[in-house]
């Protein structure tokens, strides 16, 4: 028997009311967006008129910088590599000093909750201070150069990395660890046998992951002095040697763009 | 009579006696149950949902603490014992799960190597590196549960019964003298079901103490030796296959889920 051939019966429905309580909310809810960009607006000084001056300046600059300085090539060729190695130190120490952490940060793992919620702290601590900051902190510490870079990488590194990790630990069914716990196994056997292959490869993801961000950070961190290509950067910038700085600039695109696709290539091949 | 080489004497492998167990809410999920369950038998647990099957195999593998009564295994009661010797009891015991629990990304061989963790050095189990004879011994369960083929297929390549077999060989691998299958046939269709009780009842035949929790009257009166009904928490019977009058059973689920669709303002 078809469905509209059943003998018709009216359902009854929730009644509809016009100024419910969730309309009211959604309006408050737009008001506060509202007022939220009016007053960032504002805050943020946005002047377009500036900028409509401004442009014409840059364009003149743009004009300078061309052809591109070729004379000292080897020597910023010498800086990108150093940006990359410090990146990928920087990254490697984080990963290290990782490991062990994100399995007190993960709830179904760790061995105990007073060991989680300082974990948790203490990551969220590292994760708070931008690698920029830590590595202002160290230049003054440990002296200007690429050094100071890694520390600051490491560090901010640290904590975001050992916090996804443990959110993909966290993300594992549990049948697996349990049925290997159910054979008598100790614990460190049974994150080792029935985590690990689980796990690994959504680590390296997150680890390349961070490697490929930390190349992009660390262009930055020359300007706080603490090496790589973007001390050449800032000492063009105040110099106003427009077509050196064009070469780093196109140096800096080439190199994060085939840092991009390797890292991307390899954590797809990770699949 | 067991492979192990334990005496096959008085004393049941497995001895649960008056055993009660009631969760802070209120509700008593076993009351007074008692049974034991001797070397080579294969015992089916029927009952409805909330019936407290899964209770009882919480507390057969030390997971759930009764508030009183004992549960025996090999004559110790593991209700009493700690952590340390607790995990050492638990050798003796294999499970087995409804989702089969495997890990996903290793092969067939390793995961039925998972078996044998508790007594597998720890550098071994680090560096994924198993002695020759470790390894045999993995593809000889495998063989067991007629899965030599798929050795080296990973876990999440497997069909459902395929994934349960090799539960049951990681079982076979820690020769276990008692296995406890929650459910096993749950997620699978009618013949990998079948395939799986088959399995499980060669096990049996090997002398292993089988306990297996099923819905379906019709499996349990299949393959068990033995079949043992739970309903509200309470022994309902305990009787040999031949003795046991599945009309009644059917009866009995029947009638509950009638009242547990009342009970749901149906």
């Amino acid at each position: 028997m078809a469905l509209g051939s059943t003998p018709v019966r009216e359902y009854a429905e929730p009644a509809t009311v016009w100024l419910s309580r969730a309309r009211a909310r959604t309006a408050l809810v737009v008001v506060a967006v509202v007022a939220f960009y009016v007053v960032s607006w504002h805050l943020a000084k946005v002047d377009l008129g500036r900028l409509a001056t401004g442009l014409p300046k840059m364009a003149s600059w743009a004009r300078k910088a061309w052809p591109p300085a070729t004379d000292e090539l080897p020597v910023l060729l010498l800086r990108a590599a150093e940006t990359v190695a410090m990146a990928a130190i920087g990254t490697t120490a984080a990963a290290l000093l990782a490991l062990p952490v994100c399995v007190l940060a993960a709830r179904n793992v760790t061995p105990s909750m007073t060991l989680y919620y300082p974990t948790r702290w203490f990551l969220n601590a590292l994760r708070g201070i931008d690698s920029f900051v830590f590595a202002l902190l160290f230049v003054a510490a440990v002296g200007l150069g690429p050094f100071a870079g890694v520390l600051g990488i490491a560090l901010h590194t640290w904590g975001s990395t050992a916090k996804l990790w443990a959110e993909a630990i966290e993300n594992v069914p549990p049948g697996a660890l349990e049925a290997a716990a159910a054979t008598g196994a100790s614990r460190v056997k049974v994150l080792a046998f029935a985590l690990v292959p689980d796990v690994a490869p959504a680590m390296v993801s997150v680890a390349l992951f961070w490697w490929e961000f930390n190349v992009r950070a660390s262009t930055v961190l020359g300007v706080v002095g603490a090496g790589g290509i973007g001390q050449e950067l800032k000492n063009s910038m105040d110099l106003l040697l427009f077509p050196r700085l064009l070469t780093i600039i196109l140096i800096i695109l080439a190199m994060v763009t085939m840092i991009d696709y390797g890292s991307e290539w390899l954590r797809r091949r990770l699949e | 009579m067991n492979s192990r080489g334990h005496p096959a004497g008085p004393a049941p492998l497995v001895r649960v006696d008056a055993v009660t167990k009631t969760y802070p809410a209120g509700v008593r999920a076993l009351s007074g149950v008692s049974f034991a369950v001797e070397p080579g038998e294969f015992v089916v647990l029927l009952g409805p949902s909330g019936a407290g099957k899964t209770t009882l195999f919480r507390c057969l593998t030390g997971l759930t603490r009764p508030d009183s009564g004992s549960v025996e295994i090999h004559g110790r009661d593991i209700c009493r014992l700690g952590s340390r010797d607790l995990r050492s009891a638990r050798r003796e015991v294999a499970m087995i799960f409804q989702q089969f629990n495997l890990i996903r990304r290793l092969t067939a061989s390793q995961n039925v190597l998972a078996g044998r963790l508790a007594v597998l050095p720890t550098w071994r189990v680090l560096a994924r590196s198993f002695a020759r004879d470790d390894r045999q011994m993995a593809l000889r369960c495998l063989d067991t549960v007629g899965l030599l083929d798929k050795a080296y297929t990973r876990a999440d390549q497997l069909s459902g019964g395929q994934q349960q077999r090799v539960a049951i060989a990681r079982a076979l691998a820690q020769e276990a003298t008692v296995v406890l299958a929650d459910e096993p046939v749950a997620s699978l269709d009618p013949e990998s079901a079948a395939t799986v009780l088959d399995t499980l009842r060669s096990v049996a035949a090997r002398g292993v103490a089988v306990i297996a929790s099923l819905h379906q009257v019709g499996l349990a009166t299949d393959y068990a030796d033995r079949i043992i009904a739970l309903r509200d928490g309470r022994l309902l019977e305990d009787a040999p296959r031949g003795a046991f009058d599945a009309r009644a059973l059917e009866q009995i689920y029947e009638r509950s889920d009638a009242r547990a669709v009342e009970a749901a303002g149906g």
